[in-house]
């Protein structure tokens, strides 16, 4: 008949446990390395292929190449834009990369904004994007804490 | 002088609390009483048929996490399943056994989301609070092998994206254990609760010739009695290589599709043990032809593949006419189905019940529009 | 000159209540929250302190909207109608042995009569909103407050007889002379009084009026800035004078150890059961429409009922 009242144990239980929420601007989640974040471009490794592209689902990348100085067979890349507008993060783009031009970064906060321009990122803002990630010269990811804070 | 009286059409939603996104039900009532119900959809509608028209098959893949957003692994699933059928491609064994473990812990996450939201709608606050607890955990997990919380976009036609990342097997075991600890609490908290019950019990019931006329699947079918379960009726992946049972309740009322469920958690605990301890340490996660995304081109032809989520029966039809783009892709999602009984459901139900039952039908909109 | 004593203590009284509301919601939403597993308001001040004096900055600042097709007339009334007895209750209240605004013969009589008052402004509420959810609300509201009205009266009668008056002053002398509090010869009493005080309250588990869930939010839907900041006020001033009514009926009223004063004997056993609430709140889910009458009428009057029998029989046995 009072089984309900099991269930204020339940409860007072919790009271007395330890918090679990993140406070967020103070504390982040630490995000795993794989973690599809927003983009980290390297124009030296990037040969124009258009892969990405072509295998983009909503059309969000648009690149320009040009004739390299130095070995005129050779195309460098010249401008490079992200629409975060329409990014999904699907995560082909780094997938098709030949030679890992356009990797993925854990970088989650900061892609909302009042301002639609600033979802456009351009070749010197992703190349800047200097936040740990699932690629070779990433910087190691932070040690999580116990709740899985960036400690 | 006799007073005019004209019946009341009240208007849930698009916008309301409990429609767990936009979804509208027009009710007639009468007092507290419903006297007709219709259920209006499609304010969430993509297009997401269409749009994979246009879509080499890979690319299709993210949209289908788009779906039931809860359990998005299924999802990925079954679209990859039928594209591979039609390439008919031999998936290697540890992508198989990841699907599984991936699959299982996202019914787990999936489940935790409905009980926390089905008793929140019900109006007991806290387990929404302790069920996102535990499903933060499983969303780790997750998070870890396949990079996001949510729109995983893990698998890939020919395996998985990605090989489980070092000791990750290890830490699914904790997490499941974890898990199956709470499942305990949560009896103890609302299981036995006589309110709980009384809102539950009785309300919101569906027969088994109703299930069947109206083909409804997934823990709704199994709280009415019919025992049909595709992880065990037409084991697909290798789900025959495990030891599981498939809860089944005769009443068919909202409190039997809730013992269906937590039931259907523990069996999915097992499934994810088992598959942990089996599991090749080693070995290829994808078909050597499967990593090339833009390559892919299935034969001209036509699959259908079917799994289980957690709503019920997911199905893809795929139609390829040779090219790197299908012809014509078809999904059967199970919310969309299963909504559909409302209409019959809740006459006779009061408005309160309203909640009780639609709640208890676990419907995601994403998956219903599509 | 006793005027002056009298708005003095008014104001008084009101001020004190404001602060006491302010903190009653943010100690609410703390207890749910510490139960929820994460800390609930930390923003504004120092562990919270301001989030409520924030919100009730945002609701005084806010558009005053009153719906095209209400009822303007009534619309307006409703929440003052829900607020005033709420507040005018509080005179009879003896807060210590010598603090108390109007030491009233029949107390007990004049804070039930005036409190069943507040009714009046959910219906006025519901009804002038023109919306189908504030009226199903109000319709809810006010047939759950009425059926518990009457449990929660008869609970109360044993106190009564035992005591023999209606003065909440003789009341707190009784239990002062018999040297234990009414809670232990009038247990059934208390359980019955503090389930139907919570229909009575409109809270969780019994928060069928405005059930979020299914109603938006009940009667008060269609009400915004300060008129709803009214009906909220009316909502908690009503929860801590039925705590008050419990500490002075069951729990002794000022009376304990006298290492603290009286006043803040009172207000400690309000806070425990005003916490009691909050625990319930973060426990249970809401009850059914059917199941909550049956409940009251089938179960609640009975024993509220057989505890005035055998309240009778004792004092009567007894002398």
């Amino acid at each position: 008949m009072f089984r309900l009242l099991k269930g204020f144990g339940v409860t007072l239980n919790y009271f007395r446990q330890k918090k679990v929420t993140i406070q967020y601007p103070e504390e982040r989640v630490a995000m795993p390395p794989r973690y599809r974040g927003i983009h980290r471009f390297f124009p030296d490794k990037c040969i124009v292929c258009n892969l990405c592209v072509q295998v983009c689902p909503t059309d969000v990348i648009t690149l320009t190449g040009k004739k390299s100085e130095e070995n005129p067979k050779k195309k460098v890349i010249e401008t490079y834009n992200i629409d975060f507008q329409g990014c999904i993060l699907c995560d082909f783009c780094t997938e098709v990369c030949p030679t890992d031009a356009i990797v993925m970064t854990a970088r989650y906060n900061n892609l909302s904004s009042f301002n639609r321009a600033e979802h456009f990122k351009d070749i010197k803002w992703l190349s800047d994007n200097h936040i740990y990630g699932n690629y070779e010269e990433s910087a190691p990811a932070p040690e999580a804490g116990e709740r899985g804070e960036v400690k | 002088m006799s007073i005019k009286t004209e019946e009341m059409v009240l208007n849930m939603g698009p916008q309301h609390p409990s429609t767990h996104g936009v979804f509208r039900l027009k009710l007639h009532v009468s007092g507290e009483t419903i006297t007709k119900a219709e259920p209006v959809m499609g304010y969430l509608h993509r297009g997401s048929e269409k749009l994979a028209e246009g879509f080499i098959y890979t690319q299709f893949i993210p949209y289908t996490d788009r779906l039931d957003y809860l359990n998005a692994m299924t999802n990925n699933y079954v679209y990859c399943a039928g594209v591979e059928k039609l390439l008919g491609w031999e998936i290697p064994e540890r992508a198989e056994y990841l699907r599984v473990i991936t699959m299982e812990l996202n019914r787990i996450a999936s489940h935790l989301v409905w009980w926390g939201t089905y008793l929140l709608d019900i109006g007991a606050l806290s387990p929404f609070l302790y069920a996102f607890k535990d499903r933060e955990i499983v969303l780790d997990r997750l998070n870890e092998i396949s990079g996001a919380r949510m729109t995983f976009n893990y698998m890939r036609v020919g395996g998985v994206k990605w090989d489980a990342p070092a000791g990750w097997i290890e830490k699914v075991q904790e997490t499941v254990k974890q898990i199956s600890e709470s499942i305990e609490m949560f009896n103890t908290l609302v299981t036995g609760n006589e309110i709980f019950q009384s809102r539950t019990i009785g309300v919101g019931k569906l027969t088994k010739e109703q299930v069947i006329d109206w083909g409804l699947s997934g823990p709704i079918a199994r709280a009415s009695g019919v025992n049909i379960d595709l992880r065990k009726t037409e084991p697909y992946s290798i789900y025959d290589r495990f030891d599981f049972d498939v809860p089944v309740a005769e009443e068919g009322d909202a409190y039997a599709r809730y013992k269906v469920r937590i039931a259907e958690i523990r069996e999915s605990i097992k499934i994810v043990e088992q598959a942990c301890s089996q599991i090749p340490a080693e070995g290829e996660i994808i078909h050597k032809k499967g990593a090339r995304i833009m390559m892919i081109k299935p034969p001209a032809g036509e699959a259908y593949t079917r799994a289980e989520a957690s709503k019920g029966e997911i199905g893809v039809y795929v139609v390829s006419n040779g090219k790197t783009k299908p012809y014509r892709v078809k999904l059967r999602r199970p919310s969309f189905v299963n909504v559909a009984i409302l209409q019959d459901l809740l006459v006779g139900a009061s408005i309160q019940d309203v909640v009780a039952i639609f709640g208890s039908l676990d419907v995601v909109l994403g998956e219903v529009d599509a | 000159m006793e005027l002056v004593y009298i708005i003095l203590y008014a104001v008084i009284t009101l001020a004190v209540l404001l602060g006491a509301v302010t903190y009653a919601i943010l100690f609410e939403r703390k207890v749910i929250g510490y139960m929820q597993l994460r800390p609930g308001p930390n923003r504004h001040g120092p562990w919270g302190m301001l989030q409520t004096v924030a919100d009730v900055m945002k609701l005084l600042m806010k558009e005053d909207i009153i719906p095209k097709n209400a009822d303007k007339k009534v619309f307006i009334l409703a929440p003052i109608i829900a607020f005033v007895p709420s507040f005018a209750i509080f005179a009879s209240i003896s807060w210590s042995d010598n603090i108390y605004g109007a030491d009233l013969n029949i107390g007990l009589l004049y804070f039930i009569g005036i409190s069943s008052i507040t009714t009046l402004g959910v219906l006025m509420g519901g009804w002038s909103s023109n919306n189908k959810y504030s009226l199903l609300g109000a319709i809810r509201g006010v047939a759950q407050v009425i059926s518990y009205e009457i449990p929660l009266v008869l609970s109360v009668l044993g106190v009564v007889i035992l005591v023999g008056s209606l003065n909440f002053r003789d009341i707190v002398y009784y239990q002062e002379s018999i040297g234990m509090w009414l809670i232990i010869p009038q247990f059934l009493a208390f359980v019955v009084y503090m389930i139907s005080a919570i229909a009575e309250l409109n809270r969780s588990p019994f928060d069928l009026p405005e059930a979020e869930s299914e109603l938006v939010s009940g009667y008060h839907t269609e009400y915004s800035g300060f008129r709803f900041a009214f009906f909220m006020l009316a909502e908690y001033v009503y929860a801590y004078a039925i705590a008050a009514l419990a500490t002075t009926l069951f729990l002794g009223g000022w009376l304990g150890p006298a290492f603290l004063p009286g006043i803040v004997w009172f207000f400690l056993k309000m806070s425990v059961i005003v916490f009691f609430w909050f625990w319930l709140r973060a426990t249970l889910p809401r009850a059914r429409v059917d199941n909550l009458m049956r409940f009251g009428w089938k179960v609640l009057i009975p024993l509220a009922l057989l505890n005035i029998v055998i309240t009778s029989i004792i004092k009567v046995w007894m002398g």
